[in-house]
Parts: C-alpha cells; structure tokens; sequence
C-alpha cells in the first residue's frame, strides 16, 4: 500500500512543480512589465525592475550652470558659480526635495569617483570644484577658466525607488502623442465587442438546431462544419477582401466585424453543439409535450443551461479578436490612420520606440489590461465550458 | 523595412525645422538678403519666362519635407510665372509605375533610390536628360562622376542615358563621439583610418572600450553592419570593385570581399573594442547602441552611424555640443581618395515639356540648393552652393563631408535584389558577428544570389 501511496504523491508533486514553473514563466515576464510600466527612464536604464524597491546606486551626469549667465565676480579676477546640480538638472524640483545622496563625484569622465563629498578638487592653475553630499557646488577660477559650456560633474549617487504615473499619462492620455494607445484602445473594443457577440448570436442558434432539431442533412451539415475548423483562414483572406471591396463594404469596422464572425463561426458552432447534445433529453421532450415552441425551448431552456459554453466561447473569440493583428491589417486598417489598433500600434512602436522600454513595457500592458479582466471575471466557466463541450 | 526607420528618424529629428511662416510674399526667404546666391536667381528668373505653363512634380516626401520642397516651388513659380505642384504619397513607387504606364504621369518623379529609376528607364517610361547635364554633374557636384553614374542607366534599347539628377542626400560614414570625453582623455580626432585603429587601441590601452555596435533591428537584424561592410569596401577597394560587387559581377565570396567582412571583424568581432564585448553585438539593439557613448563612465568613446541617429540620443543632448560626429576616414596607404557612404533621392523626368527642362535648369542654381538647405533636413553635393545656408552647424559638417568626398557610392544593400540586401546579407551579418567564418558566411550569401538569379 506505501508503494502505491508513495507512486501516487510522487505524480501529484510532478503535477504541482510543473503547474508552479508554469505559473512562475507566465506571471514573471508580466509582474515584469507592470513594474517597468511604473518606472522612470532614469530607472529603467540603471537597474532591472527586480530591483525597483531597493535605493540604487547609479552614475549620473551633470553640468553646472552656464557661466556666461551665472558666473558672479568675486573681485581680484575670480569668478564663482555655484548652484546644485540636482535642481538645475531637474532630478529634485528645489531643495528641500532633493532625495539623493552623493558618495563619490569627480569632474573627467577618466576618473567619475576620484573625489569624496565636500572634497575641493584642484583643476590645475588654481581652478577648483567642490560638491557637496546633497549636491551644492561652488566652481571657482580666473574668467578664462570659468567661461564657455558649464563644467560637467560626475556624480556617484544613491537613488530612491522612484514610481511615476507619467508613462500612462503620457501613452493613454497626452493628445499630441502620435503613438499613443487611446484612440487604438477605443478602436480595438470597436472590434472586438461586435465580433464577439455576433458569432455566439448565430452560432448558438446554429447550434440549437443542428442538436435538437430533426431535419434531412443535418449529418451532412454537422460534417460540414467541423470540416470548416481546419481550413486556415489565410486561404480566404484575399478573396473575401475582394468580396468585400467588389459588394461596397471596401475596408472598415463593418468589414473585420463580418470577417470575424466568418472565421469564429465554426469552432462555436462545433462547441456549442457539443453542449447542447449532452443535455437531458427528458427536459426537452417536456417542454415539447407541455407545448413550448422550439423557440420557447431555445430560450427559456438551452440557453441558460449553456451558459457555460457560451462564457468560455466568449472568452475565446474576445481573446483571439483582441489580440488579432492579421484580420485587422487586411479588412481594417487603412492608409487613413484613423483606424488602427492595439496590436498594430504595438508593431510600429517596436520600430520607432524599440529602445524605450517604459512606454513599450505602459502600452503592452494597456493592451492585456481588458483581456486579463476579462479572463478573471470568467475564467470558472471556462474550463466546465470546454470539458462539458468536448468530452462527454 | 531600414529606409521607413529612417524616415521617421529623420522627421522624428527635424519636425522642428520648419516653423517659418510665409511672410515674404509666399517665399520663405525674402530675395536679395542673406548669405544666399540671389545672384544665379535673377539670372535664371531673367533668362526664363513661363507664363501659363505647368510643371507637375510627384514624389514620396511627406510632410514636413513636403512643405519644405513645396516652398522651393514658391520661388520657381515667382522667377518663371510657371505653376509648379508638388504631390506626395505614401505608396508613391507602386503609384508612379500605374501612372507612367497607364500614360498620366507628372511631369517629373521623385525617386528614393535609383533601382526603380533604372527599371522603368529600361521600360521607355523617363527621358534622358541628356550629356550637357551629365557634364554639368560631372562638373559642378563633389565627386561628380559618381553622380553621374548613379544617374545613368539603360534605356530601350539598352544605350546608357544619363537621366537622374540626384536632389537632397545623406551621409552615411559618420562617426558619432562625445567631445567632452575625447577631451578629458586627451583624444583627437582621426583623420585616417591607421589613427582611428590607433585611437582605438588607445582607448584599449587606456582601460576604455572604444566602440559601441548593435546590430539590432527586429526583422531587419543585421543592417547596420552591412553599411559598415559597404564603408570598409570603399575604403580597401576601388569604387569599380564596389559597384562590381553591388551588381554582383564579381562574387559575393570574392577574396576582397572577405576581406572587407573581415576588417569589419576586426572592429565587431574583438572583446575589447566593442561595449559588452564581442557576444553583445548581434543582440543590442541599433537603437540602444549609442546609450554607451552617454554612459558615465563611458561605456564606449565612438559609434559609426548615419545622420539619423541622433534621433535616438539621449532626451536633451544637443548635437554640435553634448555629441558630435567625425568622417569615418579612409586608410591613408590605400590612396583611395575620401569616399562616401549614402543615400539620396532623384528627379528624372517622366512627361517631358519647355517648364520642365527649365526646372531641372532651376535645380542646377545653386539658390535652389540653398532654399532647401536653410530650411534644414537637406545636403547637397553641389560644389557652388554657400555653406552658410544650412540651418544648422550639424547639417554644414555632414555638407562638408559630401564637398571633400572624391567618390560617392549609393547603400548597396539597398541597391542589391531585396533578397540579397535586405535577406541573407542581414542574416549572413549577424551569423558572422555570432562567430561565424567570414568566407562560410560570403558563400552562404552568394548561393542565395544564384537562386535568384
């Protein structure tokens, strides 16, 4: 009996650890993307978004200010500038906010770290620099020392943690942004809520009918459908554009809504069917004997016993529309712009803006925003839909 | 793929240039003020009068470069009393090719690279602009019978005709530094390809890694290092080796290729020359790549790039000061003169008439050039043009460059098949800095030209 119960654990902890890594390759890489969507370039550049609660030491650079503007005489030919460098450089909006501590400085980029806080480093021929821990500095020589661009200071500081909204302001709600998501975001649940709807309307008919109703073909027509499931839909993609173009609908949303509901029909037909037979006969031949319509039968009886069914179809049509670039490219998105969507968006960001991660990291995760709400809030009847559906 | 990166580099880069209103009467300049060359103007205004005729112009600038062309037209219209409009579209090489052949093309076509030029030359579509012009090239454009060349191509009947005339460039061979950094290392600026080398090696000795490379650019992986590639050609081979080699009349897998993919090796394929090392360079992105040249310590002291590239410094760098650039040089044994990586877009024309052989005559006055280099975003070639008029001190130096050039060679890659330039050369690139045998890679890349073929 051990040696049974002992097999039998040891499968169920196979189980358990693959559900975990699986868990663990899913949830990491978006943990990732949520944290980064919060972060500021500075951030991002300078450590990895595991590291985004811990203060981070970074190189940074600054200038003082310009001389030609700041520069105070000091008599006998000297000059000053002082000022901080975290206020000029706009890392602290005034001094009492500034946050960051210097533990090293140095004024050549040979030797970033060559000098402690308060340190007064001599730049040769009597020109010296000094900064303090918090930032001050005070840059003094002859007028042809302190003349031209301000002196660059490199500086070895200790950062906060630093969370901004900014990036979702900017890719959701700034109109002069060129790339930002909000007219897509719109233009997506444009698509997305009529082709999800008007494959399950038809298709639950469909599905009613091919199960309960007694008609000559209905084999043939069942055949029919689950053939339809193989056929790639890049078969038809060019024909049904010129379909479109030669009947008048031409590209548009009424275009991708038909194509949609075209290449969702077969699967939720074959799935809603499916539910449908396994249902109890008696309660039907019940209703026909107490003399309810067909319709009646549809929709006071199938219909809310397939909810199920129709949830997790829901879902699955939502998903794949939403996340769908192809169908968009060819019966939607035209040359005008005013059509595009989330996934092209991504797309041409990842060419123009592949180097900045946080507005990449903000527009990813607007786009799987709505679909991972969407799967949470519906995810129970997804796997009793799919099960009651496929197995029997 | 590589020229839309570009493009919206480019207008990414220079959308500020253009906020001059029309208060001159519709001329963005007013004549007679400033360093312009009024003086070929009045001639030229003098010399034609086109009272009621038109000349149509269609090419794929957009907005700003749209607005840009179309104030130049203001001036030609105000010499000549012509009536010139400028069309621009997106889909404008597929749009031209309908027009020509269904018989209602513009008058002249601009075309963003000489390949499509050259096809429907050889379909009877553009008119020769005949040999004066092509002297006048020869004569007037810094390295001028490279012009000329990248200008002529078949007609009908096989005969070569000179019928482009290339009208705003770009400067490949850049190499982008950090001023402030070469200053405190006490670093000058090379001027021959042995001192870059040394400079290199300098930097090395100094404890500094010297170069920044990326090869990253989602499906197009891979360019950046053929426009090294075409450089080093330039710079170890004659330009008829070049264009040979381009029109693949020699191999791909030819000895002095090899070589040039191996001198390219020599700069991306050692640890210590290259940001992150060897292994870094066919995964960082191209965009990403110069960050190291702003990285304190720097990360990296020199990055070859086109004029684009600024586009992706760092928010707030000013070019000409926080960055700048340097001609990437020629070896100074090899006696090859200065040549010149770039691109460039062209005129020929496609519906002949009296107003358009005057605008290509407008196009050879050097206020013409001007016009367009003061509202930025332009280079020129064209040696009688005063170089005071770029807008910016950054567009003088990449105009300076173009002047000093003793040749000029068209991106290749961008000349070859699009399975070669823009496939298997990309990839073979990014084999090669992964490791891969320079002449394994060279055949890889010439077997896929024979199946083209």
């Amino acid at each position: 009996m051990d040696h049974i119960a002992g097999r039998k654990s040891g499968l169920s902890w196979a189980v358990h650890f693959s559900a975990l890594a699986l868990v663990i390759v899913w949830v990491l890489p978006t943990l990732g993307l949520l944290v980064s969507s919060f972060r500021t370039t500075d951030q991002i550049r300078s450590s990895g978004w595991w590291a985004a609660l811990f203060p981070a030491v970074q190189n940074e650079t600054y200038r003082t200010a310009d001389p030609d503007e700041a520069r105070v005489d000091l008599g006998d030919g000297i000059y000053l500038v002082s000022g901080n460098i975290f206020v000029e450089g706009g890392a602290a909006a005034n001094l009492d906010e500034i946050v960051r501590e210097i533990s090293a400085w140095g004024a050549s980029s040979r030797a970033i770290d060559a000098y402690q806080p308060d340190e007064v480093a001599d730049l040769g021929e009597g020109e010296t620099l000094t900064v303090t821990a918090r930032g001050d500095y005070e840059w003094r020589g002859t007028a042809d020392q302190i003349e031209g661009r301000g002196a660059r200071i490199f500086v070895t500081v200790s950062a906060p943690p630093d969370f901004t909204l900014g990036n979702y302001q900017n890719v959701l709600f700034d109109p002069s942004n060129r790339e930002g998501m909000s007219k897509a975001f719109f233009n997506t649940l444009t698509v997305t809520i009529p082709a999800t709807i008007i494959p399950i309307l038809i298709a639950a008919f469909a599905a009613y009918a091919l199960a309960w109703m007694e008609f000559p073909g209905r084999a043939l027509l069942i055949a029919a459908v689950v053939g339809l499931l193989v056929v790639p839909l890049q078969l038809a993609l060019i024909p049904l554009l010129k379909l479109h173009n030669d009947i008048g609908i031409g590209k548009g949303y009424l275009g991708v809504w038909l194509a949609h509901t075209g290449f969702g029909l077969p699967l939720a037909i074959y799935l809603l069917r499916n539910y449908m037979v396994g249902l109890p006969r008696e309660v039907i031949e019940n209703a026909r004997v107490d003399g309810a319509t067909e319709f009646q039968i549809f929709t006071r009886i199938i219909l809310p016993l397939s909810f199920p069914a129709l949830a997790s179809f829901a879902i699955f049509q939502f998903l794949w529309t939403w996340n769908d670039l192809l169908v968009a490219m060819v019966f939607l998105i035209d040359s005008s712009g005013e059509t595009t969507v989330m996934t092209r968006q991504l797309v041409e960001m990842m060419g123009t803006r592949g180097g900045d991660w946080e507005i990449l990291a903000t527009s990813a995760f607007v786009s799987i925003a709505v679909p991972l709400a969407v799967f949470f809030s519906l995810q129970r009847y997804l796997v009793r839909g799919l099960l009651a559906g496929s197995v029997k | 793929m590589k020229r839309s990166f570009y493009a919206s580099a480019a207008a990414l880069a220079l959308s500020s240039g253009m906020a001059m209103a029309d208060a001159h009467g519709g001329l963005v300049f007013p004549v007679g003020e400033g360093d312009f060359n009024w003086a070929s103007y009045e001639a030229f205004a003098a010399a034609h009068d086109l009272i009621g005729q038109t000349v149509t112009i269609s090419g794929p600038w957009l907005s700003p470069e749209a607005e840009r062309f179309e104030a130049l037209l203001a001036y030609f219209e105000a010499a000549t009393g012509a009536d010139a409009t400028y069309t621009g579209s997106d889909s404008f090489e597929q749009q031209i090719v309908i027009d020509a052949e269904a018989g209602s093309a513009p008058n002249i076509a601009v075309f963003p690279q000489p390949g499509l030029a050259a096809n429907m030359a050889a379909n009877g579509l553009l008119t020769p602009l005949g040999a004066d012009n092509a002297a006048w090239v020869s004569e007037n454009f810094a390295a001028g019978p490279s012009w000329v060349d990248l200008g002529t191509y078949a007609d009908q009947s096989g005969a070569d005709q000179f019928y482009g005339f290339f009208f705003n460039v770009n400067v490949k061979s850049l190499v982008w530094y950090v001023p402030e950094n070469f200053e405190d290392a006490g670093y000058e600026v090379p001027t021959t390809m042995e001192e870059l080398i040394a400079l290199s090696d300098q930097i090395v000795a100094d404890g500094g890694t010297p170069w920044c490379i990326g090869l990253g650019s989602g499906a197009a992986t891979g360019w950046p290092a053929t426009d090294w590639v075409e450089d080093l050609m330039l710079r170890t081979q004659t330009p008829d080796v070049y264009d040979a080699w381009v029109a693949n009349e020699i191999p791909f897998n030819d000895p002095r290729v090899v070589e040039a993919i191996e001198t390219f090796g020599q700069f991306a394929r050692n640890d210590a020359y290259v940001m992150g090392g060897a292994g870094a360079v066919a995964t960082t992105d191209f965009r990403d790549s110069p960050a190291g040249l702003f990285q304190s310590p720097p990360g990296c002291y020199m990055h070859r790039q086109a004029s684009f590239i600024p586009a992706f410094f760092p928010d707030n760098t000013v070019v000409g000061e926080d960055a700048d650039f340097f001609y990437f040089p020629a070896f100074a044994e090899k006696d090859l003169g200065s040549p010149v990586l770039g691109g460039g877009t062209l005129m020929a024309i496609t519906d002949p008439s009296d107003a358009t052989m005057a605008f290509i005559e407008f196009l050879k006055t050097p206020v013409a050039h001007e016009i367009m280099m003061a509202q930025g975003g332009f280079l020129t070639p064209h040696s009688g043009v005063s170089l005071a008029t770029y807008e910016t001190d950054t567009l003088r130096g990449q105009g300076e460059i173009l002047l000093n050039a003793t040749t000029f060679r068209f991106d290749g890659s961008d000349l070859m098949p699009g399975a070669i330039g823009a496939g298997s050369f990309w990839t073979g690139m990014v084999d090669y800095a992964g490791g891969a045998d320079a002449a394994a890679v060279a055949n890889t890349i010439q077997q896929s030209w024979n199946a083209i073929k």
